[in-house]
């Protein structure tokens, strides 16, 4: 996969996680790097925040409480905003799942696994998104 | 031989003696002799004692030829009676009747005269001593030679006119014998005759047309306690009192005077007569009847109770013609039949219904023929109403003269309903067998020592020999530990009590150890005592086995599903702990002393992590990557990694593959993983015994599934049955996570296979087995378009 043009690097990546400590990680992390960074709790928030605006990048969850996990959050940026398909990130506590794996071959889309270094999340985000 | 010599010498003579005839003229004698036989004549009609007329008649022979003495001696048969002159003769009678006697029996001609020996003439005391005896003949009209008469005198010529005379005497007095005789023989039969009725048992009286009694024998007058001739002439009425035939007639016995025979029963109060009578001659004055009492009491009262018991017996008695038609039959057989009466049953057409199986009776007639007597003779006869009649009997043959069967006799049982009672026993045994024989328990029965008295088919088929069953203790099969239970299961059921599905293990027909679901049931005698014990023995081996799994297979589920879940909520601060230890290390205000605090969090923290990923591996069911896959392959790949160290440490890998092992569908990876944590176990086994490791690989292919089996002589396995639960070590602390053959079995399940172990039995060391499905077309082809799909 080929590191990504900084489109919209001034636009904030859209990160949808429900542990309070994983989103203090990793929206420090990101920060520091010089990333702006919007919340969403939930998979039906971030759709809404999806909605709202404009998003260098979606890191999202896959397995979160709610009507809406990771894997539809993606789904319905594939059907509703295609120009964002190719910068999503997705982050796993449990890759056992075998729905969850089959979606993760199929689309291609990246994943991170919990628990995972600092470094190992930037590069990831900085070939997807590219840098801030 | 004069029989009564003595009696007769005692005569009295009472003709006159004439000792001076001789001084008559030849005229005076002539008519004097025609005088003498007109007189012998009438005395011949008249006398009545034969002994006085032959008397009488030697007097007037002697005195008609002038003889001094003279006899007759009279011939009966064989015998030969003498009566002589009495008195005349004196003490020379004796000698001289011996001698006269002896002569006339060798006397050939009608008369003769034989000169008298000199002893006997000189005995005689008579004064003109004869010298002659004159013998003549008496002989009957035919012939028959009744006597001789003798006369003594001198002169031996006999002139023709004596000779005429002693002619005209033997006539006399054979005619006058011959009269005698006949009378004497009247005499006696009629005496005899009266004797011969007396002699009867029977009572017999006579009565004639005024019914008065003529005659009696003497049974009868005995009866009535009187002389036969008290009864002559008394009323026939008088004999009422003996029995009666109930008419209003003057004599008690007859019934109807028209008839010439009668024949009928009579009873009084305590006898029963058969009365037979006759009436003999015309009806009129001279005609009599003649009745014969026979008392039938005791023969009646025998029939009697011959027919009562005849028809009270609880058996069928009947006669029956040897064609098969009864001539008298007993009521029960009547009943047993189901016919209305005995007349029914009697009648000639009934015998074509009565047996359904003609052939049967041609046979039955044979047996019969040729032993006479058949018992236990079972016939199966059909009933008025056409039900079958099973019977039992007991049949004898009475023969004519010839040999042929005249008659069949025989007694009859009904065993209808033991035969139907049979029959249903017959049926439950044959019911009771199929179960025995076709059920797939084994089922044996002990006696009360617990010795095996019988073992059912299946026993046989699961391969027990008769010669280890079958007076055996069922005890030695079980095995040493269940022993106690199983003693106490017979204990139970010895007391009368059931026991069921005692579970216990026992050995096999081929020495392995099976699990038994074994149920005991009492049987009882007849006094309700336990006597022998009913063993259920079922083989739930397999069904023992597939529970045992089925549990591990759910609890390694639940394990999965709990590590999951705890993995993937562990993720989440671990992410945090691990990330925000990544920040502090990169904030350059951390002073260089925390750093190192920071790195050793961040080294646990990776090391948790590393924990969670094998819980993960463990629990995760990662689709495995299905390509064709050589085990043998796979297995020596996995031994090259470990090598170096088995060489290094003396431990002996020895190879058992079968060849030509079919490929298997699998992840490559995945298996190496799999045999390379084994093959890390035994070989921590072996180093932990010290002594020289050895460690076994062997390959089969059996039931569609390839086998890999892995032994090692090491320390064996605490609990196999735990051996793959997650966290299960009895590694040291550090030294594994204990995930390892969890993480084996969740390889291997997701491979379609499975995973064992056990400790080696009477070995060191234990065995692991690990079995994947062979590749077939089908899932070769389906692994393939996944594979084009991708």
């Amino acid at each position: 996969m080929s590191a990504q043009p900084a489109i919209s690097v001034k636009a904030p990546i859209l990160l949808i996680e429900d542990e309070p400590s994983v989103i203090a990680f990793l929206r420090a992390a990101l920060e520091r790097r010089g990333y702006a960074v919007v919340h969403a709790s939930s998979g039906e928030e971030g759709l809404k925040q999806l909605l709202l605006g404009q998003y260098a990048g979606v890191i999202s969850d896959i397995r979160m409480p709610g009507a809406v996990n990771g894997a539809e959050v993606h789904e319905w940026i594939r059907k509703n905003r295609p120009e964002l398909r190719s910068r999503v990130i997705l982050i796993s506590g449990d890759t056992a799942n075998s729905e969850t794996q089959a979606f993760l071959a199929q689309s291609g889309t990246p994943c991170i696994e919990k628990p995972f270094r600092v470094q190992q999340l930037i590069a990831v985000v900085e070939k997807t998104f590219g840098r801030p | 031989m004069p029989k009564d010599g003595a009696k007769t010498g005692r005569l009295q003579s009472k003709a006159p003696s004439r000792p001076d005839m001789k001084a008559h003229s030849a005229a005076a004698v002539a008519e004097r002799n025609a005088d003498e036989l007109m007189s012998l004549a009438v005395e011949a009609a008249q006398s009545r004692h034969l002994a006085h007329f032959l008397e009488q008649f030697a007097q007037r022979s002697v005195r008609m030829l002038e003889a001094d003495w003279g006899g007759v001696a009279v011939y009966q048969g064989r015998e030969t009676e003498f009566y002589g002159i009495p008195g005349k003769l004196g003490p020379a009678f004796e000698p001289a009747e011996k001698w006269m006697l002896a002569n006339a029996r060798e006397i050939r001609d009608e008369i003769e005269a034989r000169t008298l020996p000199k002893e006997i003439a000189g005995g005689l005391s008579s004064p003109e001593k004869p010298a002659t005896a004159v013998f003549v003949r008496i002989a009957a009209s035919d012939k028959e030679k009744l006597g001789m008469m003798c006369l003594f005198r001198k002169q031996k010529t006999l002139r023709g006119e004596e000779k005429r005379l002693l002619r005209a005497l033997a006539s006399h007095a054979a005619l006058s014998l011959e009269n005698f005789r006949r009378f004497s023989q009247l005499e006696k039969s009629k005496r005899q005759w009266v004797e011969d009725i007396d002699a009867i048992s029977d009572y017999i009286v006579v009565h004639d047309r005024t019914w008065r009694i003529v005659r009696t024998n003497r049974s009868l007058a005995s009866y009535l306690g009187v002389p036969p001739v008290a009864l002559v002439g008394e009323a026939m009425n008088s004999l009422r009192q003996i029995a009666e035939t109930g008419t209003d007639l003057p004599c008690p016995f007859c019934r109807d005077t028209q008839l010439a025979r009668e024949e009928y029963v009579a009873t009084s109060a305590e006898r029963i007569f058969l009365i037979s009578t006759s009436r003999t001659g015309v009806p009129d004055d001279d005609s009599r009847t003649i009745h014969v009492l026979k008392d039938i009491t005791d023969r009646r009262k025998a029939e009697r109770q011959y027919r009562e018991l005849f028809d009270s017996i609880q058996e069928g008695l009947f006669f029956a013609t040897p064609e098969g038609r009864f001539l008298d039959v007993n009521d029960a057989m009547v009943r047993m039949l189901g016919y209305g009466s005995r007349e029914e049953l009697l009648r000639a057409d009934v015998s074509p219904h009565l047996y359904p199986v003609p052939e049967a009776r041609e046979k039955f007639l044979r047996a019969l023929a040729e032993r006479g007597v058949l018992r236990n003779y079972e016939e199966t006869l059909r009933r008025k109403d056409g039900t079958l009649l099973h019977t039992l009997q007991n049949i004898s043959a009475v023969r004519d003269a010839r040999g042929h069967i005249v008659q069949i006799r025989g007694l009859m049982l009904d065993v209808t309903e033991q035969k139907s009672f049979q029959a249903q026993l017959q049926r439950e045994r044959d019911f009771n067998q199929k179960i025995l024989n076709t059920t797939q328990s084994m089922i044996l029965v002990l006696d009360t020592a617990g010795l095996i008295s019988y073992a059912n088919r299946r026993c046989y088929e699961a391969g027990y020999q008769e010669s280890e069953l079958i007076g055996h203790r069922l005890v030695d099969w079980v095995e040493a530990s269940h022993r106690e239970d199983f003693h106490g299961a017979l204990e139970t059921t010895a007391h009368g009590q059931q026991v069921e599905n005692l579970e216990l293990r026992a050995r096999r027909s081929d020495g392995s150890m099976g699990h038994f679901s074994i149920s005991l049931s009492p049987m009882r005698d007849e006094q309700n005592a336990v006597n022998s014990v009913v063993v259920v023995m079922t083989d739930i081996t397999d069904a023992v086995l597939l529970q045992a799994k089925l549990a591990h297979s759910e609890k390694m589920a639940t394990i999965g599903r709990l590590v999951s879940g705890v993995a993937h909520e562990v993720n989440n601060p671990l992410a945090a702990i691990l990330g925000f230890t990544d920040l502090l290390l990169e904030n350059p205000e951390v002073p260089l002393s925390a750093q190192d605090d920071l790195k050793i969090i961040l080294q646990e923290t990776q090391r948790t992590k590393d924990i969670v990923q094998d819980l993960l591996s463990f629990a995760r069911q990662r689709p495995v990557q299905r390509e064709l896959m050589q085990v043998h392959q796979v297995l020596r790949q996995t031994i090259k990694l470990r090598s170096y160290d088995f060489a290094s440490h003396g431990v002996e890998v020895t190879e058992e593959f079968e060849e030509d092992l079919p490929s298997a569908l699998g992840d490559l990876q995945q298996m190496q993983q799999v045999f390379l944590n084994i093959l890390n176990n035994a070989y921590d086994a072996v180093q932990e015994t010290g002594r020289r490791g050895r460690i076994k690989i062997q390959t089969r292919e059996q039931g569609g599934m390839i086998e890999v089996s892995v032994s090692d002589n090491g320390t064996g396995i605490a609990d196999p049955q735990r051996i793959f639960d997650p966290f299960y070590t009895t590694k040291q602390p550090g030294k594994g996570t204990g995930l390892g053959l969890s993480i084996c079995y969740g390889i291997v399940r997701a491979h379609g296979g499975e995973i064992q172990c056990w400790n080696n039995e009477g070995g060191a060391g234990s065995t692991f087995v690990v079995r994947i499905p062979v590749a077939t077309e089908s899932t070769q082809a389906a692994a393939a378009a996944k594979e084009a799909g991708r």
